[in-house]
Formats: C-alpha cells, structure tokens, sequence
C-alpha cells in the first residue's frame, strides 16, 4: 500500500528554519538521509522530494486571453508543503510510524522538532472506503 | 526546472465532488486522462499521483519515546492535498501555463472547475534553498 507523507510549514516556519546554525541544520538532514536509506535497504522507499521556498510559490486558475491567471498572495496561515516521502509499506500503521520517526528528526540544539507529518493514502487503493 | 502542481481541497469540497453525477465524473476523469497523455507525449511529465480521502488522513507527531502520536481531526478550513502533477518544464511560465490547463478541466455540468492550483519549483538539493 502505498502512503505519501507530508511534511507542512507556514511562512515564519520557514524563517525560523533558515535562521537555524549550519550545525543544526546539519544535524536535521543527517537524521532525514539516515531514515531514506533504511527504508531503501527495508524495500519501503518509493521517492522524496523537498520544495523550494514559499516565496517562489504562486496560485493558478485559469487562464484569460489564453494566459493563466497567476497569484502570490497568500495569508500568513497558509500551510505551504515543505517536502514529502512516498513509502510503500505493509499497513497504515507502519506508515504512521515512519511519519514517527521522521518527526523526531532534530532541530535546534538537538531537541526533536516534532513536526506534525500528515499521513494519506493514494486514491487507487482498492480497499479505500469511498 | 522540475515544477510540482498541486490541487488542494478543502472538506468541503470533497463531500461536494462526491456528490457529482456520473457523467460529470467521466467527463472529468477523461480530461485528467488525456491531460496526463499530452504531457507525456509532450515530454514534460514527471509524474502525477492522486490521493485518497481527507477522512482517512491522519497527522502524525513523535511522542516522548519516539513513538508515533496520530490525530485524524482537522479544522473545516483546513486544504488537504487532492494529487499533484511534477512537470519538467522550461520555465515558470510554461508551469503556470500547464497549470492552468488543469485549473480549466471540466467540472460539474461539464463547466469549467476553474479550481486554483499551486505552483512550486521542486528542489534539486538542499542547497537550492541557498543555505
């Protein structure tokens, strides 16, 4: 069964990150590229992909005079994704507890950043309920 | 340039779509097939996922042990991710364009969904964030 998790920020967590020492920072994707490579050895791993910042991001509906209609004014609030991991695991729970550990990741001064993970299935799963 | 096209949705406008009739579901279902095909043809797709429903999404945190801590309770206005396309394309402008192909896709009564769809460059690595 195949999970995406979605790793979410707003615009000041964003900041905040980038304020982070390099050493932090360090610490942070060591802990991430640790979890990549044994869900590769486990046979788990399917793809990962980090965004680029909020401040590159724009909103498109639609299109007039055959141009689309671009916007890139969004509220402070808005949760901006931030990265992703697609795993292929055996049950819901295994997803969850690969969300788990990836939340556990460190952030400053080596204290978990306990990021919120928010855990989906993909929609061609023959058993989703409708 | 890798681009990720995302639609989000909010609950919503889930429960609203489950409510189409089967028509309008073909209709559009048909326009996301062909729109996944000329991208293909066209060299710039990447890929493209649709995901499950917002009633099965669950956010996860790290407990005092490390163990998973999962809450499936969300506010009303919260946009969940609906599916995304990656392009390949040549410029932002060619991924705004793309995006609003999809944005233009048929809704219900075959009018067009006109729904928003953010654009984001996909990072190659870390140090595109220029830390």
């Amino acid at each position: 069964m195949k999970y995406i998790l979605l790793m979410s920020g707003t615009k000041p967590g964003v900041q905040s990150y980038v304020a982070w020492t390099q050493q932090d920072r360090d610490a942070h994707m060591a802990v991430l590229q640790n979890i990549t490579r044994e869900l590769t050895t486990s046979g788990e791993f399917v793809a990962t992909q980090g965004l680029a910042s909020p401040q590159e991001a724009k909103v498109v509906r639609g299109e007039r005079g055959g141009m689309p209609v671009t916007d890139g004014v969004f509220p402070e609030s808005k949760e901006f994704l931030l990265g992703y991991w697609i795993v292929d695991v055996g049950t819901p729970e295994r997803a969850c507890a690969i969300a788990g550990r990836i939340s556990t990741a460190p952030g400053p001064g080596g204290v978990p950043t306990n990021m919120p993970i928010e855990v989906r299935a993909f929609a061609s799963h023959p058993e989703r309920k409708a | 340039m890798k681009f990720i096209l995302m639609m989000n949705a909010r609950k919503a406008d889930w429960d609203e779509y489950a409510k189409w009739s089967k028509e309008d579901l073909q209709r559009n279902v048909a326009f996301m097939r062909a729109f996944s095909k000329e991208l293909k043809d066209s060299g710039v797709f990447v890929a493209t996922e649709a995901l499950g429903w917002p009633s099965e999404a669950k956010i996860v945190r790290a407990g005092s042990n490390g163990e998973p801590i999962t809450d499936g309770v969300f506010p009303e206005s919260k946009e969940f991710l609906a599916g995304y396309w990656i392009v390949d394309a040549e410029s932002p402008e060619e991924a705004y364009k793309i995006a609003a192909r999809v944005s233009a896709g048929p809704g219900r009564g075959g009018e067009s969904g006109n729904m928003p769809i953010e654009v984001r460059p996909v990072l190659g690595s870390h140090a595109d964030l220029g830390l």
